[in-house]
């Protein structure tokens, strides 16, 4: 490796496993001046791997940067984006052998069992950055737009933030709905600030959402001084809608069967337009149709085929105010 | 009685369905409600469950005389129907945990509905019991969990007839559970934690059903119950009295150490060995004087995977 690589990559948590071996999680660290530590996590979810791909893409950007314009970093970029290493390793969502979902078991505890004490860890080493973003990519069922999703109680810190973050979509959760035991919601409740992206489909990735919320990692970035503010960075484009509870539509399956799509994702559809069908393997009829409640944007459509009767098919967004 | 609690399509196969008893009087409402299989794995509930069902059915038949059923008591012996019979956890198409559905909804996720049906079918009962296991991987002494329990759900708990009663606090974590939801309502709702999931473990399942049955006499629900004589008085544990041993070092778990066991501070309750070389690395003892009320069952072990748990007397 090149010595202008000025990425060290380092174990922030190990653990002894049963026969012989260790498991390690690692980090990169882009070291440059005094200026705000900020960090960029994925693969909290194994089969999410949209985030693995733009550490990677961010990564070789400041690499870049290390070549053309030592000087340009002013802070320090840390990317964690692989955390559960044997999740990703081995196609599972959750850690294996524990069965859990790892964004559950925030804030963790250093004492306990492997959940408990990556999640401790993980928080150890992300608490007092000036900004997180933790990267996920929905999951195997559903494909999503680029996003933010933000809990109420922590919106007016964030939403300014997420604004600038390039991506298509701020959805603003109430507080009675949210998880309390995600990253997200322990960083932003110890008074470390977490934006939550989530774009793309589980098990794939989407390059162009990818190099999208690159670019709006960095302009955030370079708002916050990380970046020297002279230094070229891609250009922005995108402007987010706004959606909280009250303009969100869900359409769950009315029976079961296999959802064939008719609308395609991320389109405009208006009210009654049909969004799809749900048909059978063993017959010719259609079991159900799936037509929009409103005028808005179709953006969560379903991409695994089979449903069960409630299994969610689509969301879509009835716009409020026009884009905003 | 058999009644479908809920009735649903699938994709490819035939519609399912989720079974309860009714059994006893004709009311409105149950008396008693018994739930257990909300995950399809924790097989020692849905056995307790299934043989009481068999034996109050047997009572309304008149095959024992001295004993009659004045009360209604449904019974749920497993929600986590397809999960039990592909011997899985969670809910096997979409891997999403039933008792984190609660209360559900009529028009969500296929999992919320079921939690909306068992909930409807349970919330009103009198007393409300949801049994559960510890995981594959470790085993629980048979208890009675209360979480934020009111006077009269400790009071009643003393009356389940188990050896030990752990209470919690109610967290928020806990907001989705069914036992969560249960609390909303009038009446009293219990927990009972009961051996590891993925086996019947006899002794233990045995020890719940007399539990139950004595328990049902007491409450007025089965009259004409011989109620013995509790060889022990239950314990009461809260959070303070736990001592948890977590392994110290990776390596493969041996023990023949029995829960339900009082045991000496220092005792030796079993050997990590080395996975690979074989060489005894650590000796598991007991923390501090006390109840052994839990122990790793899975022997392979991660560095800091819980052992065993022993509480200490009040």
């Amino acid at each position: 490796m090149s010595e202008t690589i000025a990425a060290k990559t380092e174990t922030f948590f190990t653990i002894e496993m049963p026969y012989r071996e260790r498991m390690e999680t690692r980090r990169a660290v882009f070291t440059g001046g005094d200026g705000p530590r900020v960090a960029v996590v994925g693969g909290i979810h194994g089969d999410e791997l949209e985030g693995l791909y733009v550490c990677h893409l961010l990564a070789a950007w400041l690499e870049k940067l290390f070549l053309t314009s030592p000087g340009s970093l002013l802070g320090t970029v840390e990317l964690y984006p692989a955390v559960n290493t044997l999740g990703l390793d081995t196609l599972t969502r959750g850690l294996p052998v524990f069965d859990t979902d790892l964004n559950r078991a925030f804030p963790g505890s250093a004492s306990g069992p492997l959940p408990d004490r990556l999640a401790a860890a993980l928080m150890t080493a992300l608490s007092g950055a000036a900004l997180v973003v933790d990267i996920h990519a929905s999951n195997i069922y559903l494909r999503e737009i680029p996003q933010v999703r933000i809990n109420q109680e922590f919106d007016d810190l964030l939403v300014p933030i997420a604004r600038r973050m390039n991506l298509d979509l701020i959805w603003l959760h109430s507080a009675a709905t949210v998880l309390e035991t995600t990253v997200a919601h322990s960083l932003n409740s110890c008074g470390t600030p977490c934006l939550v992206a989530e774009m793309g489909v589980g098990m794939r990735i989407t390059p162009e959402y990818c190099e999208q919320l690159m670019a709006g990692i960095l302009a955030v970035w370079q708002d916050m001084g990380v970046l020297a503010p002279d230094v070229t960075i891609p250009k922005t484009s995108h402007t987010a809608m706004i959606a909280d509870d009250s303009n969100v539509h869900y359409l769950n399956a009315q029976t079961s069967g296999m959802f064939i799509p008719a609308a395609s994702h991320w389109t405009d559809v208006r009210r009654g337009e049909l969004l799809g069908t749900i048909v059978s393997p063993f017959r010719g009829e259609t079991l159900s149709e799936v037509r929009s409640p409103v005028d808005g944007v179709l953006f969560t459509l379903r991409e695994y085929p089979l449903v069960y009767e409630g299994s969610l098919m689509a969301r879509v967004m009835a716009r409020k105010g026009g884009r905003s | 009685m058999i009644r479908d609690l809920l009735c649903m399509t699938a994709p490819v196969r035939e519609g399912f369905d989720i079974p309860c008893h009714e059994i006893g009087p004709k009311s409105s409402q149950p008396a008693v409600a018994l739930v257990a299989g909300l995950h399809g794995d924790e097989i020692n509930g849905i056995f307790i469950l299934s043989r009481l069902a068999d034996f109050l059915n047997s009572v309304e038949a008149g095959k024992y005389p001295d004993l009659r059923l004045v009360k209604r008591v449904l019974i749920i012996p497993a929600v986590n129907v397809l999960g039990v019979n592909l011997r899985t956890r969670t809910w096997p198409f979409d891997k999403s945990d039933i008792n984190r559905m609660f209360p559900g909804s009529t028009t969500g996720e296929t999992t919320q509905r079921i939690a909306y049906a068992v909930l409807e079918a349970t919330k009103r009962a009198k007393y409300r019991i949801d049994i559960h296991t510890a995981s594959a991987d470790f085993e629980e002494i048979p208890q009675v969990r209360l979480y934020g329990p009111t006077e009269a759900e400790r009071e009643t708990a003393r009356q389940l007839g188990l050896q030990a009663i752990m209470e919690r606090s109610l967290s928020p974590v806990f907001t989705t559970t069914m036992m969560y939801s249960w609390k909303v309502w009038p009446g009293q709702s219990f927990v009972l934690r009961v051996g590891q999931a993925g086996t019947v473990q006899l002794d233990h399942c045995q020890r719940v059903f007399r539990a139950m049955v004595s328990f049902m006499g007491r409450i007025g629900v089965l009259e004409g119950v011989q109620l013995a004589v509790e060889d022990e008085e239950p314990c009461c544990f809260d959070k303070e009295s736990a001592f948890r041993v977590f392994a110290e070092k990776a390596g493969t778990f041996v023990s023949d150490s029995k829960v339900g066991r009082w045991v000496r501070a220092g005792q030796e309750l079993g050997y990590i060995y080395d996975s690979f070389g074989g060489t005894v690395i650590e000796k598991v003892v007991a923390p501090v004087a006390g109840l052994l009320t839990g122990i790793r069952r899975h022997p392979l072990l991660f560095e800091g995977d819980l052992i065993l748990r022993v509480n200490r007397k009040g």
